[in-house]
């Protein structure tokens, strides 16, 4: 069995019980709400809700962000059977997740993220699902920044002929010339700081805003003669 | 529209269109492209995802286009026109202008709705925080917090003397708070089965009706706490409830994308109000005094409009506002602007003009009789949620997500 592709809870290894609170907020969340747009996933989704870009680009498109630190796939797999998508009816929902499957290898991770796209589409088969591509980490070049480039090229190759499914490489630009990546983009060498945040959510942003806008009359505003 | 490149430019465009190709894996195309176009040599680096940077820049430009031209025009308008002076101003015409008066901080979360006091120059905001909280607007200071709901209070209403606030809220019920001397809650009904979003009094103030998510709108008798009757017909939440000037109609808006206008006294729905395309958040009865101006907004060019009323607004999530004449179930105006979900609509008491807040984060100020905006307050650093128009007092309140409430001065 593909542990990454089975629902399972997260460890409550800190015994605080933060990750179930954390699910249960997210259950009401979802019942008031009425996002258009609903992000879902790992730390470096959930880093983003807490940047100032947040608030500018993605708030007002009224989206609600359902991510957990340190979630890996059978995480978000177990709160999506477990009701987080069931009382919504999204356009977009953004996924990233994977990053944090640390123990297991690229074909077992991706499945587990195609598992996610197919439960997703049980529930909403009309939904536009948008996947950022998985980030390095490291300062250093090394094992874990390989398995995220190969599981990214993976998820490529399945969800190509998808429809409504589109991944979006978010991961150029951040290892420089030398193999490393600098504390001003990812503080912690796996998280994005404010100004690397913009950067690279910046095309996930341009991809919402025209999901989001398609089927809206088109104002022509080129300068006219 | 014929557009020239430059030499330049077309070498450009071609690297791009290349660049494109390439990284699409459309190999054979690139091939035959690049021997179509006499181009040789490696790509520079500089040349990836240009194509698509300018195909979805061009969306953000746009976008930014219109907020500057908009932004500039109220700047023009402010400049030309002025604004009256203190003195000069007259209640029929004054609306709000920025800055602020004043930036009221302290709740924790988002601000759902802003009311005045009927009598005192008091204000009361309510959140999504599970509080309700109690400011003076013409001093800016704050009063005291009501605390007894359990979850985001959705909606609050005062009785005509002020005696009275009546909330609401996703705990599923509704409270009454005495204004009169304690401040404290005096009753608490429950009775839905969902979040309660909406709460209103009627003009006697023997009544409460509330509207929730589970669909239907109740009525609650004020002295005995009982639920005397219940409104079923929305087929979605309903997500607010208001009663006309004279007591006898309600209105509803709802998910399901209508309004509904109900027979207080019987509980029959008697009109259903169909053209708003999403969600329609809002509903505020006009006064007797817009009646002209909607009639010359319904007449169009040179032709005044018979129409009777009563009159009532709706704002809805297709970021459009309506007019409706109830008596017949015509819609008179449509007013068009708001670049986001409207949230909040409350008639200027003057008649002429009415006010709108939006997930834009602005609120509005339309012309009626021409249907057009009139004036536009980049109020809010997130969603604007609600206003409300003092009936005497050239004061306007607003209240966001961001968690501030605002006081705006009119002239």
């Amino acid at each position: 069995m593909n542990p990454c592709s089975v629902a399972a809870p997260q460890l409550d290894t800190e015994g605080d019980g933060r990750w179930n609170s954390i699910h249960n907020r997210f259950l009401s969340d979802a019942k008031g709400k009425d996002a258009d747009v609903i992000f879902i996933g790992d730390s470096i989704l959930q880093a983003l809700e807490h940047t100032e870009l947040w608030n500018q680009w993605f708030a007002p498109l009224h989206c609600l962000n359902f991510s957990i630190h340190r979630d890996q796939t059978q995480n978000v797999l177990w709160r999506i059977k477990n009701g987080e998508l069931d009382h919504v009816d999204p356009k977009v929902i953004v996924v990233h997740v994977g990053t944090n499957n640390v123990e297991h290898s690229p074909e077992q991770v991706c499945e587990g993220i195609l598992e996610i796209i197919r439960t997703i589409k049980d529930k909403h088969p009309s939904v536009y699902i948008v996947l950022p591509s998985l980030l390095p980490r490291g300062q250093h070049p090394n094992m874990l920044r390989e398995k995220n480039a190969k599981i990214n090229q993976l998820l490529k190759e399945k969800v190509a002929n998808m429809k409504k499914v589109e991944m979006v490489f978010i991961d150029k630009g951040f290892v420089q010339a030398d193999g490393t990546i600098s504390h001003h983009d990812m503080h912690d060498y796996l998280i994005l700081t404010n100004a690397a945040c913009r950067k690279a959510f910046e095309p996930v942003h341009d991809l919402l805003q025209q999901i989001l806008s398609e089927g809206e009359p088109e104002k022509d505003l080129t300068p006219s003669e | 529209m014929k557009m020239v490149l430059s030499q330049r430019q077309r070498e450009e465009l071609n690297k791009a269109i290349a660049d494109y190709l390439g990284s699409n894996g459309y190999t054979d195309a690139l091939e035959a492209f690049k021997k179509e176009a006499d181009m040789t040599g490696e790509m520079d680096r500089k040349f990836g995802g240009l194509l698509e940077k300018k195909w979805t820049s061009v969306i953000r430009l746009q976008k930014k286009v219109m907020e500057l031209e908009s932004k500039l025009s109220e700047a023009q308008k402010e400049f030309i026109e002025g604004a009256p002076t203190r003195a000069k101003r007259t209640p029929a015409e004054w609306i709000p202008r920025p800055p602020e008066k004043f930036c009221l901080t302290g709740h924790r979360a988002t601000i759902t709705k802003v009311i005045f006091h009927p009598v005192f120059s008091l204000m009361v905001s309510s959140s999504e925080d599970a509080t309700i909280k109690v400011w003076d607007f013409e001093s800016g200071e704050y009063e005291r917090t009501l605390k007894g709901h359990t979850d985001s209070v959705q909606d609050i209403a005062f009785d005509h003397h002020g005696k009275l606030l009546v909330s609401c809220s996703a705990d599923m019920s509704i409270k009454l708070w005495d204004f009169n001397q304690t401040f404290e809650c005096v009753k608490t009904m429950h009775g839905h089965d969902h979040n309660v979003s909406s709460v209103a009094f009627s003009p006697s103030g023997d009544i409460v009706y509330s509207a929730s998510r589970d669909k239907t709108i109740k009525a609650w008798e004020v002295a005995t706490g009982y639920c005397i009757k219940t409104y079923k017909g929305h087929r979605e939440w309903v997500r607010m409830v208001r009663v006309s000037p004279d007591g006898t109609l309600l209105a509803s808006c709802s998910n399901d994308q209508t309004v509904r206008i109900w027979n207080a006294d019987t509980n029959e729905c008697k009109m259903e109000l169909r053209e708003h395309e999403h969600v329609v958040e809002c509903v505020s009865w006009a006064g007797e005094a817009a009646g002209a101006a909607v009639n010359e907004a319904a007449g169009g060019d040179n032709r005044r409009a018979n129409h009777q009323g009563p009159f009532l607004a709706s704002g809805s999530r297709d970021k459009s506002i309506k007019i409706w004449d109830v008596s017949t179930g015509q819609c008179v105006a449509t007013l068009v602007g708001h670049d986001n979900w409207v949230r909040g609509v409350a008639w200027h008491p003057g008649g002429r003009h009415l006010l709108s807040a939006s997930d834009d984060k602005t609120l509005r100020v339309w012309d009626v009789a021409h249907t057009r905006s009139l004036k536009t307050l980049y109020a809010h650093h997130h969603f604007a949620t609600s206003l409300d128009f003092h009936r005497s007092l050239p004061y306007v309140i607003s209240g966001s997500v961001d968690q501030t409430v605002k006081v705006w001065e009119c002239r």
